[in-house]
């Protein structure tokens, strides 16, 4: 059956010597070859090769090895990876290996594992005094070989190497496997894949350069891994992740602790790495091995402001208390990835260096240094935004080694900023591919889509039972979820039903749609456009829970006393709905203040007696869904188990009011209903899934935060004489409630906007690898929440949702239909899905500020009135100060002194010039004296600023500011109130919160005001939609994206979008 | 960093073999005339011989006798040269009289000792080869001796190691495979019964994943107590032969 061999290994023992081993090795007659031609009827499982190639093709130990990359492009097909290329892929880097093994494991790339060296035949032993090299050559020509003939020749078999004497040795020796070298492989067989070749072409300069290098050290070498192992376990070095300093990217990076830190306990605080020759080659974002320098040593990190990549004058500048500090001795993980860089201007590059192959280029990225490339293209290239992978970064070079892959276009242009933007965050978007739509159920004015009568049967039939609607806002395609009350016949209860879209039903799980969903994790919503998670015809049609259709969906249906609203049962299932109003917020706001609002499904009815009963009845299902809704949040601010009022809850109050204060309308009663109803449809869900799978279910915990994390809110509070207690939720929310300055109101909410800011991230999870406390949602005040209720637009619904149905079936006691995911895995999943919701929001913001610079980039800042706004300080720097500008909504750095060190003074009249003085800076204000007196800026005091930008041709745009006066800025114009009387608001609302609102008033006036005028360029030039501000709304968003709001904020923002593209 | 894959995505253990397969294992029984019993056994590069004195008179140490039953002595020792590197003590360091007490306790359970009162077994084991799953090779090569020395037994005592790598369970480990830090159980099954003579393990291992472990390691017993059996029935066959039967 399995032939017994063996093969002798040399290897270094652990003293140091060399040993001789002796290791068994079996080889067995069947060894899946993988192939749809396979004619011996191999076992084949898993990924199978097509037989729809004209060709295979067999790369060797080294193309793997050095031209992975190429290799992973999707067009190319039919490739064959020996286990000999594997292997030796997997001595030389572990990243290489580890990527290698994605690739394989990615059913959308074209390739398979062969694993020759067990397959009795194809096996060659090496041969005495043979190198390595050729051994592998050989074994891999001998395989190629061996399938070739295994396929009954049915296809050649190419077999691609850098070996030039191996194409002379083996080239011609066995008809129908054909050995050639990489290039003529890509010129023969693709040579409509241009881009391809530029890879390789460019892989292949930037690995001569290497070779060619110079000797010359310029950095210490790093420790070997042993080394560092030893090390780190020792507690001599310190393991973490490099944290570059953004604006002071060449001097300043942090290194973070990972895991416990009890072997070192004085070391609480992150470790500072202080300039090049201490950082040793680390890139931002590396794993990386510290060494702490002796304390005399130690420096503080800088408190002046810094823009961007100023020049070097290390030593100079303010510093706080010396902090620890070390330096890098090892990097235990690369962590590098795609980078966006900028080439320079064809004269610059000629007059830097004599041979004009090798450039510098600069990241877009400011954390990442200058990389070095060799092209010939660099003429061709000046000012494009091009992507680069880093190759190498030796001792003896003072930068990195890298390759181009892509262009993106020329920088500046709208379209490669956004792409840059993309690849920045790691956000991969291509078009779906042709498989993917092939496996979606068709919906065409020929071919309508119906509902399947089995899924009938299975089904819980709402469609005549119950009086389903949606409230969503105005315009939106997706729609996720629907609601449903009724009271039930008796009229002692009353049944609420939340039902959400049954998207599992459509992307059946290890489906190409499925898999891309779960690469992308959630739609991406940039300031212009979206890039979906599932295809159109899915997430626009088929599960959005359309007015009038019959849609599959999921439910979850409580049923309340109908006095006390306490919940007597829960009920979880598929159903079938067909809802019967697609209503949007104002509407339904409208409906519920009894004013005379046209709903469109009502005006179709002809009878006018069939409409005012119908209209009474979805009235009178709105009232009741209010008051349920009301309740709901009163127990989970009143909670006693829980003692605590959600800072979320507050939050969410602060969030509406301020989204809507960028919407012309009122915030309105409807918006919280939804969300609480989705907030407890979550909650729920998560009860059910933890409950059937304690250790494999996918959560969602907000962990409490930091405490230290909360000085910058304390002090500034303190300032205006506020206490802030940090100590529970609750206490927060009691004393940001409190800390309102009658005369100030954004004060408030800078206050809050800070507290925020020091929260951590709601993440997702798997309740195996937490403890039980650990489950708890700081922000929403709930034992336990996830996410359920979008699972169009969010992969983690999709996993829940799965999860749920699980969970139902092994109720029934029925085997389940698959394995679920293990702890391990969809700790893993949790991870990615964490890793791109972060990417997304990041993306967000950056494309929303890439918008507003655009924006004032065409302004005059000197003459245009919408460059000079109302700021208000609310951090005080050595050299200046942070500011908030609350019309835009952004945040900024404020200089008082300028390079030529001259200060900023302030006139009589508040206006404010250069000139020669002093600065000095107290915790709370920073004063300046010149010969014209001095003048103190303290913490929230208002003042005028410019705002203009800055050029950058490498680096993403950035704003600036200057101060104007020192003044609060008068609008020219006298706040319109017309527009902004708060007509739709809920009599119910809490009486605090109506003063907060009538304090906020008149600033939403202002800045409406401010919109107005500028939107019609908006529109022009950047397609926004007519709605005010995009972009103020998205910060806001991005700001509160850790509050979980999610269930009803971001659709809104698609509703904009969608008119957008309308 | 974790150190060279044990398991490969395909499935493959770094030998060739799949998950549940285990190493060739080749024996043979009376390969010398003095002693009463003995067996030379190779489960893949790990090499055992076996040989059984008995059962005799107790000697030395009077107060060792039972009354009711034999007493078994056994000696593990290890050859200088069956390591990657020469070993200075063949044997009595601590590892090897751990191995000679696990060894005494296994066969003190399958030897039916009641049968010979007041008399002595000895069992003496010499690994020739390590390559892992010593403890397993040494016993079954010891039952080989045992019965070659015509003691009755319960049954065979079977014993084979098994792992545990990425969820999946690993039958008989060789030596890259244990010192690779993972768990590692040796388990010595009377086959037929299905009881459990020994088990051992030193590394942790969750709760949740003893069961499929023991199950692997227990089928990996099974597997080989045919082997053996196929060795004693060709040796009887032999013999038999040869004395005209």
């Amino acid at each position: 059956m399995m032939i017994k061999t063996e093969k002798v290994l040399h290897l270094k023992s652990s003293r140091g010597g060399k040993v001789r081993v002796v290791r068994e090795h079996y080889l067995r007659e069947h060894v899946p070859c993988f192939s749809a031609l396979c004619q011996a009827a191999c076992q084949n499982e898993g990924k199978i090769l097509s037989g729809d190639v004209t060709h295979y093709v067999v790369p060797d130990a080294g193309v793997v090895r050095d031209f992975l990359e190429v290799l992973e492009f999707r067009e190319l097909q039919g490739i064959v990876f020996m286990q000999t290329a594997c292997q030796a892929a997997q001595h030389s880097r572990r990243r290489l290996y580890n990527r290698l093994r994605s690739l394989l494991k990615d059913p959308r790339h074209h390739c398979i594992h062969f694993a020759n060296e067990f397959q009795q035949y194809s096996y060659c032993p090496r041969e005495k005094g043979e190198s390595q090299e050729k051994w592998q050559t050989r074994c891999i020509y001998h395989a190629a070989v061996w399938y070739h003939d295994h396929l009954a020749g049915l296809r050649p078999v190419v077999m691609i190497t850098e070996d030039q004497e191996a194409v002379a040795e083996y080239g011609s020796r066995t008809s129908g496997v054909y050995v050639i070298s990489t290039q003529e492989y890509l010129q023969s067989f693709w040579p409509e894949l241009q881009a391809a070749q530029e890879l390789y072409i460019s892989i292949c300069q930037a690995r001569q350069e290497r070779e060619s290098e110079s000797t010359e050290r310029e950095y210490t070498e790093h420790l070997p891994a042993e080394v560092l192992e030893a090390g780190i376990k020792s507690g001599r070095f310190i393991q973490g992740t490099l944290n570059v300093n953004k604006h002071r990217a060449q001097h300043e990076a942090f290194v973070r602790f990972e895991g416990s830190s009890n072997k070192s306990s004085e070391l609480n605080s992150d470790i500072l790495i202080c300039g090049g020759k201490n950082r040793n080659r680390a890139v931002h974002g590396d794993m990386v091995a510290v060494e702490l320098l002796p304390a005399r040593e130690w420096r503080g990190r800088t408190t002046a402001l810094h823009e961007g990549v100023a020049e070097d004058k290390a030593g100079e500048e303010p510093q706080s208390q010396p902090m620890p500090s070390g330096k890098v001795v090892g990097i235990l993980q690369r962590n590098w990835r795609d980078y966006v860089v900028t080439f320079p201007p064809w004269e610059e590059v000629q007059s830097q260096s004599r041979n004009s192959q090798r450039i510098l280029v600069t990241p877009w990225d400011y954390r990442i240094p200058k990389i070095r490339i060799s092209t010939q293209q660099a003429e061709a290239l000046q000012d494009h935004r091009v992507i680069v992978r880093l190759d190498s970064w030796e001792s003896t070079s003072l930068y990195p080694n890298g390759h181009t892959v892509r262009v993106l276009g020329k920088s500046g242009e709208l379209e490669s900023e956004v792409q840059t933007i993309l690849v920045e965050n790691c956000i991969h978007v291509p078009p779906f591919s042709e498989a993917q739509l092939r496996e979606m159920p068709v919906n065409s004015a020929e071919q309508p889509w119906s509902v399947a009568p089995e899924e009938v049967s299975s089904r819980l039939d709402l469609r005549d039972t119950h009086l389903v609607f949606s409230i969503d806002p105005l315009g939106c395609e997706d729609v996720d979820d629907t609601l449903s009350i009724r009271l039930l016949p008796g009229g002692t209860r009353l049944e609420l039903g939340v039902h959400i879209a049954d998207v599992t039903h459509f992307v059946q799980e290890g489906s190409l749609t499925d898999l891309e969903a779960r690469a992308r994790a959630t739609t991406y919503y940039l300031a212009d456009r979206r890039y979906d998670m599932l295809p159109a015809v899915l997430s626009a049609d088929l599960c959005s829970l359309l007015g009038g259709v019959d849609r599959y969906a999921m439910s979850v249906m409580w049923q309340l006393d109908a006095e006390s609203l306490s919940m007597c049962k829960v009920w979880y299932g598929r159903t079938l709905i067909r809802s019967s109003y697609q209503l949007h917020y104002e509407l339904a706001q409208s409906l519920l203040n009894g004013k005379p609002a046209e709903v469109p499904e009502l005006e179709r009815l002809d009878d006018a007696d069939v409409r005012s009963r119908r209209r009474a009845e979805l009235l009178e299902a709105l009232r009741l869904l209010t008051r349920v809704a009301r309740h709901l949040r009163a127990q989970r601010d009143q909670s006693g188990a829980l003692e605590l009022e959600g800072v979320e809850v507050r939050a969410q109050l602060d969030s509406s009011r301020n989204i809507t204060a960028l919407v012309p309308k009122q915030p309105l009663e409807v918006h919280e209903t939804v969300a609480e109803c989705m907030i407890y449809a979550n909650h729920w869900v998560a009860r059910k899934i933890q409950e059937s799978f304690p250790h494999q279910a996918l959560l969602r915990h907000h962990p409490p935060p930091r405490q230290e994390f909360f000085n910058q809110l304390i002090d500034s509070a303190r300032t205006r004489g506020f206490t802030i207690d940090t100590r529970s939720n609750k206490a927060l929310a009691d004393s940001l409630d409190q800390a309102v300055d009658q005369g100030d109101p954004v004060v408030n909410r800078m206050l809050r906007m800070m507290a925020t800011q020091a929260m951590s991230n709601a993440l997702y999870f798997s309740t195996g690898a937490c403890s039980e406390e650990q489950y708890y949602h700081y922000g929403l005040a709930l034992d336990r929440y996830t996410h359920f209720t979008s699972p169009i637009r969010r992969y983690a619904d999709i996993i829940v949702h799965r999860l749920l149905m699980a969970a139902i079936v092994a109720e029934k006691d029925a085997a389940p239909s698959k394995a679920l995911a293990s702890n391990k895995e969809l700790e893993e999943l949790a991870h990615q899905v964490n890793n791109k919701n972060r990417a997304a929001q990041h993306a967000q913001k950056q494309s929303t500020e890439l918008f507003q610079c655009l924006y004032f980039k065409d302004k005059d800042p000197l003459t245009d009135e919408h460059c000079v706004a109302d700021a208000v300080i609310y951090a005080i720097r050595a050299n200046g100060m942070l500011v908030f500008v609350p019309r835009f909504g952004l945040k900024g750095a404020l200089y008082l002194k300028s390079r030529e060190n001259q200060v900023v003074a302030v006139e009589s009249d508040g206006r404010c010039v250069w000139q020669a003085g002093t600065l000095d800076r107290h915790l709370d204000r920073i004063s300046t004296s010149t010969s014209m007196g001095t003048h103190t800026f303290r913490v929230f005091d208002h003042i005028t600023v410019r705002i203009s930008v800055q050029p950058a041709r490498c680096h993403p745009l950035n704003l600036c500011l200057e101060v104007v006066s020192s003044r609060p800025h008068q609008a020219p114009v006298a706040p319109t109130e017309t527009g902004t009387q708060p007509k739709g608001r809920g009599r119910s609302e809490l009486v605090q919160e109506v003063v907060r609102l009538a304090e906020e008033a008149s600033q939403q006036a202002e800045e409406k005001k401010g919109r107005k005028a500028k939107l019609p360029k908006d529109e022009r030039e950047f397609r926004q939609s007519k709605q005010p501000n995009l972009y103020s709304l998205l910060q806001e968003i991005a700001e509160l994206a850790l509050l979980d709001l999610q269930t009803c904020e971001p659709p809104r923002v698609e509703a904009q979008t969608c008119s957008i593209s309308a | 960093m974790a150190g060279i894959e044990l398991l490969s995505d395909q499935g493959y253990r770094l030998d060739g073999r799949k998950a549940t397969e285990l190493r060739k294992v080749q024996a043979q029984m009376g390969v010398f005339g003095q002693a009463d019993g003995s067996a030379y056994l190779e489960q893949g590069n790990t090499k055992v011989l076996a040989v059984v004195y008995g059962p005799h008179e107790v000697r030395g140490a009077r107060s060792k006798i039972q009354h009711d039953r034999a007493v078994i002595n056994c000696q593990y020792s290890m050859a200088t040269f069956s390591t990657a590197e020469r070993k200075r003590r063949p044997h009595g360091d601590r590892k090897s009289s751990e191995m000679s007490l696990h060894l005494k306790q296994t066969f003190e359970a399958a030897v039916l000792t009641q049968l010979y009162p007041r008399s002595q077994i000895d069992i003496y084991v010499k690994i020739l080869q390590s390559d892992g799953g010593n403890y397993s090779a040494c016993v079954n090569a010891a039952t080989l001796a045992v019965i070659d020395a015509g003691i009755p037994m319960r049954d065979y005592v079977c014993a084979c190691t098994a792992g545990f790598v990425d969820d999946t369970p690993l039958a008989d480990l060789c030596h890259a495979e244990e010192s690779g830090g993972g768990t590692s159980l040796a388990v010595a099954l009377l086959p037929r019964g299905g009881q459990i003579a020994l088990l051992q393990m030193d590394a942790r291992l969750h709760q949740d994943h003893l069961d499929t472990l023991m199950e692997a390691a227990m089928t990996a017993c099974k597997g080989v107590s045919k082997v053996l059996d196929e060795v004693v029935r060709q040796h009887l066959q032999e013999t038999s032969v040869l004395t005209g039967e």
